[in-house]
């Protein structure tokens, strides 16, 4: 769109334009020519003759794609000229010119641009903000995913939820070593229905051979615990320390809630992108064994998990001194289970304070301690 | 770079393709793929961008390639020069049924903007760029959506459209209404715009859409009066295996009756 004035100011009165003329007895597409405009009227010269209009009677409007140009057009029917350029920068000089400045037409073209500016700019934020709706709807999803997943959540049954962790379990039984008899998995057991008597899940305990340091819940009550951290435990009290925390991470439903949230963002995300690359299935049982939860649910299933412990009347010491001692990284094993359970100084100082309140209270010291650890 | 001279002649009725005649040293570019047959003495280079002499510069050839990606076109143009000694022909193929239109670029004063896709082949030294459609209404409703195809030089150019082109000459204001998505082509100094066909029982009953295209003169503008989608959806609607009805082979027998002829695959 033409802008009022060029740089300088006004053009000066004589400069000669280069235009594109068309009009009888030139052929259709144009043909270049010479414009000088004078105080009352204008002069073209072209295919060497000249044509003249009085500047009273010139029809001013944009011109070319788009409309970055101007064309002065005059006469009616077939007597109809039009003079084009299509040059901003020079069709911005030929609207700087004093006379074409002047004119009353000159005005209506201007208010006509800044209308026709005003709704193309209402135009184009109505479409950006068509485009951008879905964008917003997932911002706005993100930050209020917790909540809807713990609302979605909390409508859930039980039986779904085992119904999905029994799922997940059997596609990653393959990739397990499980030993579920011996000592080790009488030991991890009997510790476990002491932990969750009275709960409304049924669970169940499961050993898996692995040297690294893990163990990890999956909805609806299976807890696995790999034998390298069974190892690394001093007594029994440590062990049941790991089992309160991942039991209730059932109990608290964590899992659930942060594959609920998983499975709505990325069902979202491939709404707005309209790319389906993943199959949800298998994006969920890799978050299984992946899982990684806020510092919020950790600290809440180790507040939790240390009111359990007293409840069962197992000495919740236990529990601090088996993360102190993952801290220290036992041998060469990789401590997975810090890595997936970052150890923060406001969880310390929280097991500190929940230890503080039970103060001296005894404890029944825990069957098996004498043959500690038990082998699997 | 001067623009090359080049000579062609167009083969066909409904589904053409031209032949380019080129000199030795003169060189033509083509859409990528568009290349039909070619005759000893031709080569062939691929590069990036659109070939015209002032894209020099990284920048400036990632910019072209850019303009040709939102218009739709391959990433790479073809040159086929000729290294031979005498005349040498190269020919192009249309894509589809329709029309190859030879435009000079010359006689319409340099520029011409055309429908996205429709360019099938040029002299070298033409270059292809974007125009924006900065009307809103024309871009949402005009039948050929924000962006065109830009063709700048003074040589040859051959575009391609569906069905049979019209070519108009508009006088100084004259409008002519179009069927939106009908615009092959026009010069830069034709007015491109929309208007609601006036009724409301024309709008929904009609057929014809809500929005006219219209083109105000002055200038040249190139109409298809069949545009690629339009046969394509009809093809789908008629196609047996999507649902269509068979019809034509007229057998008593019915379904048991192609089955015995073998159309019924």
């Amino acid at each position: 769109m033409p802008q009022g004035g060029a740089a300088g100011g006004t053009t000066p009165p004589g400069t000669v334009f280069a235009v594109r003329a068309f009009g009888p007895g030139l052929p259709v597409p144009g043909s270049d020519g010479e414009l000088i405009v004078h105080s009352a009227e204008l002069v073209v010269r072209v295919q060497g003759t000249t044509w003249r209009a009085p500047l009273r009677e010139l029809a001013l409007r944009e011109a070319g794609f788009g409309g970055p140009g101007i064309e002065l057009a005059w006469g009616k029917g077939e007597e109809r000229r039009a003079l084009q350029i299509l040059d901003p920068a020079r069709a911005n000089a030929l609207l700087a010119h004093p006379a074409i400045l002047a004119l009353p037409q000159y005005a209506r073209l201007r208010r006509r641009q800044r209308r026709h500016g005003f709704g193309r700019g209402l135009g184009w934020t109505a479409v950006g903000v068509f485009l951008a709706l879905p964008l917003l709807a997932l911002v706005a999803f993100v930050l209020s995913a917790d909540r809807l997943a713990g609302w979605v959540v909390g409508r859930l049954p039980t039986a779904v939820e085992t119904k999905f962790g029994r799922a997940s379990f059997d596609r990653m039984k393959p990739t397990l070593e499980l030993r579920d008899s011996g000592p080790a998995f009488e030991a991890v057991s009997a510790l476990g229905a002491r932990l969750t008597a009275g709960s409304r899940y049924h669970y169940a305990f499961h050993v898996a051979k692995d040297a690294t340091l893990n163990a990890y819940a999956l909805p609806g009550g299976i807890v696995v615990v790999h034998t390298g951290l069974i190892a690394a435990t001093k007594r029994p009290e440590e062990l049941a320390g790991v089992l309160a925390h991942e039991v209730q991470h059932v109990e608290l439903r964590h899992s659930t809630k942060s594959v609920v949230k998983e499975l709505g963002l990325s069902a979202l995300w491939a709404f707005v992108t309209g790319s389906y690359g993943d199959s949800l299935p298998a994006r969920a049982a890799r978050e299984m064994t992946g899982l990684k939860f806020s510092r919020d649910a950790e600290t809440e299933a180790d507040r939790q998990g240390f009111a359990a412990l007293v409840k069962a009347d197992i000495d919740p010491s236990g529990m601090p001194a088996f993360f102190a001692t993952m801290e220290k990284t036992v041998g060469d094993a990789p401590a997975a289970f810090l890595s997936s359970h970052p150890l923060s100084g406001e969880r310390k100082a929280a097991l500190e304070r929940e230890r503080a309140a039970v103060g001296s209270r005894t404890f029944h010291a825990l069957p098996g301690a004498a043959a500690w650890p038990p082998a699997p | 770079m001067a623009m090359d001279v080049i000579d062609y002649e167009i083969f066909g009725d409904d589904i053409q393709y031209v032949e380019v005649e080129l000199d030795p040293g003169e060189a033509a570019i083509g859409e990528a793929g568009a290349m039909m047959m070619m005759q000893d003495g031709i080569e062939m280079d691929t590069v990036f961008g659109d070939g015209s002499p002032q894209q020099a510069g990284l920048f400036g050839k990632l910019m072209g390639a850019g303009k040709r990606l939102l218009t739709g076109e391959s990433l790479f143009t073809t040159i086929f020069h000729n290294e031979g000694s005498g005349k040498r022909r190269v020919a192009f193929a249309a894509p589809y049924p329709g029309h190859i239109v030879p435009i000079g670029l010359a006689d319409i004063g340099g520029t011409l903007i055309c429908q996205k896709d429709s360019f099938l082949c040029a002299a070298r030294g033409v270059s292809l760029g974007i125009a924006f459609n900065r009307k809103l209404g024309v871009g949402l409703f005009g039948g050929e959506g924000f962006i065109m195809q830009k063709l700048d030089g003074d040589g040859m150019v051959f575009v391609h459209a569906g069905g049979t082109l019209a070519v108009r000459d508009l006088k100084p204001g004259e409008t002519l209404r179009v069927d939106t998505g009908c615009v092959v082509g026009l010069q830069p100094s034709v007015n491109f715009d929309i208007q609601y066909v006036g009724k409301l029982k024309s709008a929904l009953f009609s057929g014809e859409g809500v929005f006219f295209a219209t083109l105000t003169g002055p200038g040249r503008v190139w109409i298809q009066s069949l545009p690629l989608s339009r046969l394509a959806n009809r093809i789908l609607l008629s196609a047996p295996a999507a649902g269509g009805r068979q019809v034509g082979e007229g057998s008593l027998l019915g379904s048991l009756g192609s089955l015995i002829d073998g159309d019924n695959r």
